[in-house]
Parts: structure tokens; sequence; C-alpha cells
């Protein structure tokens, strides 16, 4: 049976700043995530993508509206609780550079007071679904790109959240990099059957990884249209020669494309 | 020839070659300091000797350090020592103390900072040895004043270092440690205080350095032992064999606590990469 994890309803985000008129940031979003899948948001650059996560997760209030989690029992009856465990893996890393790997990966565990053994073997099998075994003692400034992010991702996994927000996860890696990495998710959320909520700017990106796509329009940002992507999984980056793939690129660009060029003149 | 030797033959111009490199990757360049020291005073003792210069105005290199022995044998001049760098330490020490504390109040709260301003504001440009009249009058000559010197020197640049180094601390810590479930206190704890730890370590140098300077320029006005007084003393009654030693002693001095700031320095940045 399929539910809803996170279902946001009216949200408005507006923001002052300094010497230039009030922003709308987002005005009256209204969507749903379903629980067990990766929805994917993509939209032009400034049009508080970023911002609708930062409310999701409840590290900024919004002006107006409502974000609901929602618990299933397994039979299908939906109840609306207490907000989920959640993690969110950030576009620029955020580890702490004065950590090693293994106590940036604990550092969640440590904040809420995990015993310290504990924690230690929780976060080395993190780091180890990562592929990062054998690194536990290195400090991010010794790490490339990928490798930090992957350290990012077991920071986040080890609290074995509910629900994982990805900020633009791969925004900050090279072609390459990326592309590997997005195959590494794609198998690690397909074996975790997680809510993933993942902000991008790029649509191979939004449909590879994702069950939904949510567009959004340029600021003040809006929902333009919410696609469900039916390719079968597990994928590979091979998916991405079909023709259906091909087919969503197109629609989704074609949404996206006024909306570039208006983010682009404002 | 084997193949065995072979190998090992290889294994060994591989280990020869990889020991070249870690020979250039040390810094090949820390014998030029001490040797163009050693050049100077090789001059300086020969220029003396040759133009014959009186010593009453520059004594030789070598008269310098007997007469800095002879203190320590017959004047008790690590009495001197020992009191001068109590004094320096002690100031050192309640400035930290009082600096990074409030500095991290101030960085961390706007009301603080508000308050505490205007204060700073108005002490800071004071030139601290022009509050040797106050302090003599409310401490007198002693330990006391000195430290008390001392510790206003050393406050302001640890104080505003630590309000840097807090200020500064980057927004995405802050941000991933509260989607973590950090508390206010685990976020100053955990993230803002080590985040600020380079910006306050840079502020202890620089105190330490204030601290050396005001203890020994109080002494030379007012104290009757510390290497400042009797350096003035030695002054007053032209032995100026005696004024070099202690010179020399307060440039062994300097040099030694520098060096061992460097270390302690690399112990806490051992984080960035090399």
């Amino acid at each position: 049976m399929q539910f809803e994890a996170i279902s946001i309803e009216g949200l408005s985000h507006r923001f002052l700043s300094k010497n230039r008129s009030p922003t709308v940031a987002l005005n009256d979003v209204s969507a749903q995530f379903p629980a067990g899948k990766v929805t994917s948001i993509v939209g032009p650059s400034g049009c508080g993508k970023s911002t609708l996560l930062l409310i999701m997760r409840g590290l900024v209030e919004a002006t107006d509206g409502k974000v609901r989690f929602l618990y299933g029992n397994g039979s299908g009856k939906l109840t609306a609780g207490a907000a989920p465990r959640m993690a969110t893996v950030w576009q620029s890393f955020n580890l702490l550079p004065w950590r090693t790997v293994i106590d940036n990966v604990a550092f969640g565990l440590e904040l809420q007071g995990v015993p310290v053994a504990e924690r230690r073997e929780r976060a080395i099998s993190a780091i180890k679904a990562v592929d990062l075994a054998g690194f536990e003692q290195h400090y991010p400034g010794q790490l490339s790109g990928g490798m930090k992010q992957r350290v990012g991702l077991a920071r986040g996994i080890v609290m074995s959240p509910d629900i994982l927000f990805l900020d633009e996860p791969f925004g900050a890696l090279d072609a390459q990099t990326r592309l590997y990495l997005q195959e590494q998710l794609a198998e690690l959320v397909e074996r975790s059957a997680k809510t993933v909520i993942l902000i991008t700017h790029s649509i191979e990106e939004a449909i590879f990884l994702g069950d939904r796509v949510v567009v959004m329009t340029a600021r003040p940002g809006k929902i333009a249209a919410t696609l469900d992507i039916d390719l079968p999984r597990p994928r590979s980056f091979e998916v991405q020669k079909e023709k259906a793939f091909g087919d969503l690129f197109s629609e989704i660009y074609g949404l996206l494309r006024d909306e570039v060029r208006k983010s682009m003149l404002s | 020839m084997t193949q065995v030797e072979q190998s090992a033959r290889a294994e060994a111009e591989t280990s020869k070659s990889m020991q070249k490199a870690e020979v250039r990757l040390r810094d090949d360049t820390w014998w030029y300091g001490p040797v163009a020291m050693a050049l100077f005073l090789v001059f300086w003792e020969v220029g003396v000797r040759v133009g014959n210069v009186p010593e009453v105005f520059l004594p030789r290199p070598s008269l310098v350090v007997v007469t800095l022995y002879e203190l320590f044998a017959y004047k008790q001049l690590a009495y001197d020592l020992v009191v001068t760098l109590y004094r320096i330490f002690g100031g050192f020490v309640l400035a930290a103390i009082i600096g990074i504390g409030l500095g991290l109040l101030m960085g961390m709260s706007r009301r603080i900072y508000a308050i505490c301003d205007i204060f700073i504001a108005a002490i800071y440009p004071v030139p601290k040895i022009a509050l040797l009249p106050l302090l003599v009058i409310w401490l007198g000559t002693g330990n006391a004043f000195q430290i008390a010197l001392s510790a206003l020197g050393c406050i302001f640049p640890i104080l505003i270092n630590t309000i840097i180094g807090v200020r500064q601390c980057d927004e995405g810590l802050i941000l991933a440690a509260r989607d973590l479930g950090a508390t206010q206190l685990q976020i100053q704890r955990k993230v803002v205080l080590p985040a600020a730890v380079p910006a306050i370590f840079g502020g202890l140098r620089l105190a330490l350095g204030i601290s050396i300077i005001l203890v020994v320029a109080a002494e030379m006005q007012t104290a009757r032992y510390g290497l400042g007084a009797k350096l003035q003393l030695a002054g007053q009654v032209l032995e100026t064999g005696q004024v070099f030693a202690i010179l020399l002693l307060l440039a062994v001095m300097g040099i030694a606590l520098t060096k061992a700031q460097d270390r302690i320095g690399n112990i806490v940045d051992r984080w960035r990469a090399r």
C-alpha cells in the first residue's frame, strides 16, 4: 500500500534581505512525498528548493503553511505524528574538519548520548556501507570531494533515519565522480527502501534516482508539475539510454526551459 | 644473477629513491638561520678585536657569554629569571582565562557583545604602560602589579581573536549539527568552540609576546628583582657586558617560547591537510 511520508500544505516563505525588497522564496507550495520512495525536487537555481528542504527538515520556520509527517503501521492506516527520524546530506559536505572520518560519522550518535562502543561499531559499519573502510582515521582535508560526500552520506545513514534528505549532494563534484556516486546511491536506496527527498538541479539525476519528480518554477517557487517515474529498478546508468528516459527528460526540460529563462532575466 | 637477487636489488633501488624523496620533503633550509647567526657572531667578535672597540660600548660575544655565566653563578640571575617568567605567565594565563571566556560569550551573544563592546573600545587603545602609575597606586610594585599589567596587555588580542573565531564559524557546520539533533549548548561546545581554536591560538601567540614586553618594561621602571630590573641596574653602572648578557638571555627566552608555541600550534592544527 502506497502512503505519503510527508505532506506539505500551502507552504509560503518570505524573508527580508538587507537593502532589498522582501523576497518571496516559496509561494503556496503543496506536495506529497511517498514513503519508502525517492522523490526528486528539480528546479532552476534560486527557485527556493533548498529553502523547501530546510523547512521540511525543521531547520527554517516557514512564514505560512504546514508540514505534516505521516506514519504507516503496515496496515495502510495513516496516523499523523511527531516528526520521524531524519538526516540530511549537504552539497558542501559540512564535515567538521577537526574530526576524523569515524568521529564525523559518529557525531550524530555522540550528540544523542549513544555509548562510545556502540557508536564506534555503528560508525564503522556505515563507513563500510559507503566503501570507505580504511579511512576511519583520516581527516576530511585529506580526502577528495567524492570521498567527503561519502562520509556525509555515512553520517546520515548511521542515524538510521526514516527520511533521508539530500541537498544537491553531488553538486560540488566532478562529472565522473557524480555518475559513480549516483549509481552507488541508487543501489543504497533500493536496498534500504527509505524515504528519500533529493534536491537537485540536474534533470538526469532527478529521473535516474527518483520514483517521483517534483518540478518547481523560478522564484517565487511554485510547483509546476509532479511526474511519476516508472523506470524499472534496479537501475544502472544504462537506463539513461532508454527512450522512456529521454521522453521524461524532454517533458521536464520543456517545463523548465521558460523558467530558466525567467530566472536569468530577473 | 637469480631472479630473487634481481627483485631484491630492484626493491633496494626503490627504497633508496623513496628515501631521497623523503629527504626532499623534509625542510632542507633549517640550517640557514643558525649559520647566518654564527657568521654574524664571528664578524662581531673579529670586528671588535680588530677595530679595538672599547668594551663599555660593545663587548665581544664571547665575553657576553662568559658574563652571562657569571651572573648565573655568582649573582643569582636564575632567581630573576624565575621571577620574570612567573610574572609573564601569570599575566598571560589570567588574560587567557578571562579573554577566552568573555570572548566566547561575546561571540555567541549579541546582547553581551553590545554591553562589553564600549568598554573594550575605551580600554583597548590606551597604551598599557600608561596605566603604570595607576596600577602602582593600587597594587604597589610587587608581583600583583606586574601580573595585572601583563594581563591587561594580553587580554585584548586574545579576546578579539576569540570573538572573530566564534563569528567566523561556518554556518553550514552549525546547520549540519542542528540537523543531527544538537542542542544549543552542544553546538557551542562541539562546533563553535573547536572552530574558533585556530583563531584563539593566534591571539594567544600575540599575547605572549606582549606579556614579555610589558613585564620587562615595567620591571625596568619599578622592580628590584627580575630581568628588567637587573638590566636597568647594569645600564646605570655602565656594565655593558651585563646588559648584553641579559639581552641575550631575553632573546634565548623569546626563541624558546616561540618554538614551544609552534610545537603546540602544530598539535592543535594537526587536522589541517598537509
